[in-house]
């Protein structure tokens, strides 16, 4: 067994599929917006592997740190170390405002098939089921990055035809103040930058026809089917441009993931 | 000089029934903790909480029914718990109004009330609900008529930018706290605050509000803190009351000094599922303690000393935080 070769199924876990996934959409010298948990494991992997010179902002205000212990939260002493420069919010959000930032990792509850995303209330805004954390930067990010690539947990409910609320805006957003969808480029006139560009699921790789603003699926994990991600979906999915099988997590990554990224299992699962 | 160094009691006292207040911190770091548990014994109500983000502090205030508004973009405990248990069982209950913002639109609010002007326009999160005009919750109560002075006349406003042509931008309203209350690692005897770190969104919240109260992990000679003034934040003036309070942001961290205590905010979490249960817990960690000082004796000198910073690092290399 060597660095490059492919681990089998049963030798790696989803988590680190997701984040090895993630890790291969970072390109070298990109600056990176991350907040806390996975994003946090898939820049760190992508700056010991395909994007050595890429550099990080941590949401809370760290700026291309190099520390040797993995930060539990953005707002933790262990961003700061070795940093280019440890300031606060106003610092970042303005870079991110002036457009420094190419690329970004977010979350979210629920999404659409135009990228939108929720993470404020599930149901009626006034009397909703569940109230989640709320938007954070997400929206922020999402609205002033050049790209920004989700990652999520693929369920039906949460892979919606249209999300209750739009926290975070995708391909297809709102105009105001009549609330009509209108598509991207329009709502952001002379400060379009780009948007979502995939959703990185337990089960896919989807991608974004940014014409038509709308969801398609790009690559299955190994060992998952059509039919069982169109089960977890609640939108007709597009497998029009599917390329094919994930590639899987290969032994070098597994081995910088669990031994040097995150050697204490905050993120990742202790079972490989 | 005035002396603006007193009790925590005494600091608290300050806060009004109804105030808008503001903190310093991100989610659970350097937040003031001590301060936060003394309000709630001192039945602190009606509060207006203005945020750039929250967490564990909210929380707990939130659940206590000590808060009747809340402004913010995001309530929860990070790793230690996702759920905000307690705002959503109050807005559910209608005993707290929540306004949604975005992160920047909430930084921007407070930079534009430290700035002494009355909004900053904003690209960010251009397209989304949180621009929804239905959900206006100040306004849908018939708060949004002038008669309260910190409460703008509307949540937010959009103009086309006049200058370079480049399209309809966002206007969001400045925030005018009553009081911040800080947690800082250092505070000089006129009130100078040299903060560590990240210093988070504590410049911009401590210069918008009225009135500011410091927790200090230490206070020193405002003489030491002159010798490197580009390490410092804010100048004493803007201060208006002092405590020496060591471990005051615990169970929230504070860079140089000691971590987050993740199994303890773990057990707030857990307890805020349901009034009894967060009921119990607060008897037990709140109204079971008369003061600071009964606290840290309750936690336990072994607890706290895994959660100290290792002086070279600024983190704790003792705390156990991932499941190997």
């Amino acid at each position: 067994m060597t660095d490059k070769q492919y681990a089998k199924p049963g030798e790696y876990s989803i988590v680190d599929m997701l984040a090895v996934a993630s890790a291969r959409e970072v390109k070298d010298e990109e600056v990176v917006f991350a907040g806390t948990g996975l994003p946090m494991l898939a820049i760190m992997l992508a700056q010991q592997l395909n994007a050595p010179n890429s550099k990080l902002i941590y949401e809370a205000g760290t700026i291309d740190s190099k520390g040797d212990s993995l930060p539990s939260s953005v707002g933790d002493p262990r961003c700061v170390t070795k940093a280019s420069v440890a300031s606060g919010l106003f610092d970042v959000f303005n870079q991110l405002q002036r457009g420094k930032v190419d690329l970004a990792y977010l979350g979210g509850a629920e999404i659409d098939k135009y990228g939108n995303v929720n993470t404020t209330v599930a149901g009626d805004y006034f009397i909703p089921t569940v109230r989640f954390p709320g938007s954070g930067g997400n929206p922020d990010i999402n609205s002033l990055a050049r790209r920004t690539v989700f990652i999520m947990v693929q369920e039906k409910r949460r892979f919606k035809e249209q999300v209750d609320y739009i926290t975070s805006p995708g391909w297809m957003v709102r105009k105001w103040p009549e609330g009509t969808l209108v598509h991207r480029r329009e709502a952001y006139g002379a400060k379009f930058r780009g948007g979502p560009s995939a959703v990185i699921t337990n089960m896919a790789v989807f991608r974004f026809n940014e014409e038509m603003g709308t969801m398609y699926v790009d690559t299955l994990h190994p060992g998952v089917t059509r039919e069982q991600l169109q089960e977890n979906t609640g939108f007709t999915l597009d497998f029009s441009q599917c390329r094919g099988e994930t590639e899987p997590p290969t032994y070098g990554e597994l081995h910088i993931l669990h031994d040097i990224v995150d050697p204490e299992g905050i993120f990742l699962p202790s079972v490989k | 000089m005035i002396d603006k160094r007193c009790s925590l009691q005494e600091a608290v006292q300050m806060i009004q029934d109804n105030d808008m207040i503001t903190f310093s911190g991100f989610v659970i770091w350097r937040r003031p903790m001590a301060a936060i548990y003394e309000m709630l014994r001192q039945e602190k109500k009606g509060l207006h909480l203005v945020e750039v983000n929250s967490g564990t502090h909210a929380e707990l205030l939130i659940g206590a029914g000590a808060v009747s508004i809340w402004e913010s973009c995001w309530i929860g405990h990070e790793l230690y718990g996702k759920v905000p248990y307690c705002l959503d069982r109050k807005m559910r209950e209608r005993s707290v109004i929540v306004e949604d913002y975005s992160h920047q639109h909430m930084l921007y609010r407070i930079a534009a009330g430290a700035m002494g002007i009355p909004y900053l326009p904003t690209w960010a999160s251009r397209g989304t609900d949180i621009l929804n005009p239905e959900y206006d919750m100040l306004e849908k109560m018939g708060l949004r008529n002038g008669a309260n002075d910190r409460i703008p006349v509307k949540k937010f406003d959009f103009a086309q930018d006049p200058f370079y042509n480049e399209g309809e931008i966002i206007h969001v309203p400045a925030v005018r706290p009553h009081v911040c209350i800080v947690h800082a690692q250092q505070v000089g005897e006129e009130g100078t605050i040299r903060i560590t770190g990240q210093t988070y969104s504590d410049e911009q919240a401590i210069k918008a509000s009225d009135q500011v109260i410091v927790l200090a992990e230490e206070i020193v000679p405002e003489s030491y803190l002159r010798e490197e003034p580009e390490r410092n934040l804010i100048p004493g003036y803007l201060v208006d009351a002092i405590v020496e309070l060591p471990w005051g942001a615990h169970p929230t961290g504070a860079y140089g000094y000691y971590d987050v205590d993740g199994p303890f905010i773990r057990e707030i979490s857990a307890a805020s599922k349901t009034d009894e249960k967060f009921a119990n817990w607060m008897d037990e960690w709140v109204y079971g303690v008369k003061n600071h000082e009964e606290y840290l004796n309750k936690l336990g000198v072994s607890r706290l000393e895994k959660l100290r910073a290792n002086s070279y690092r600024k983190y704790s290399t003792k705390v156990k935080r991932g499941t190997r």
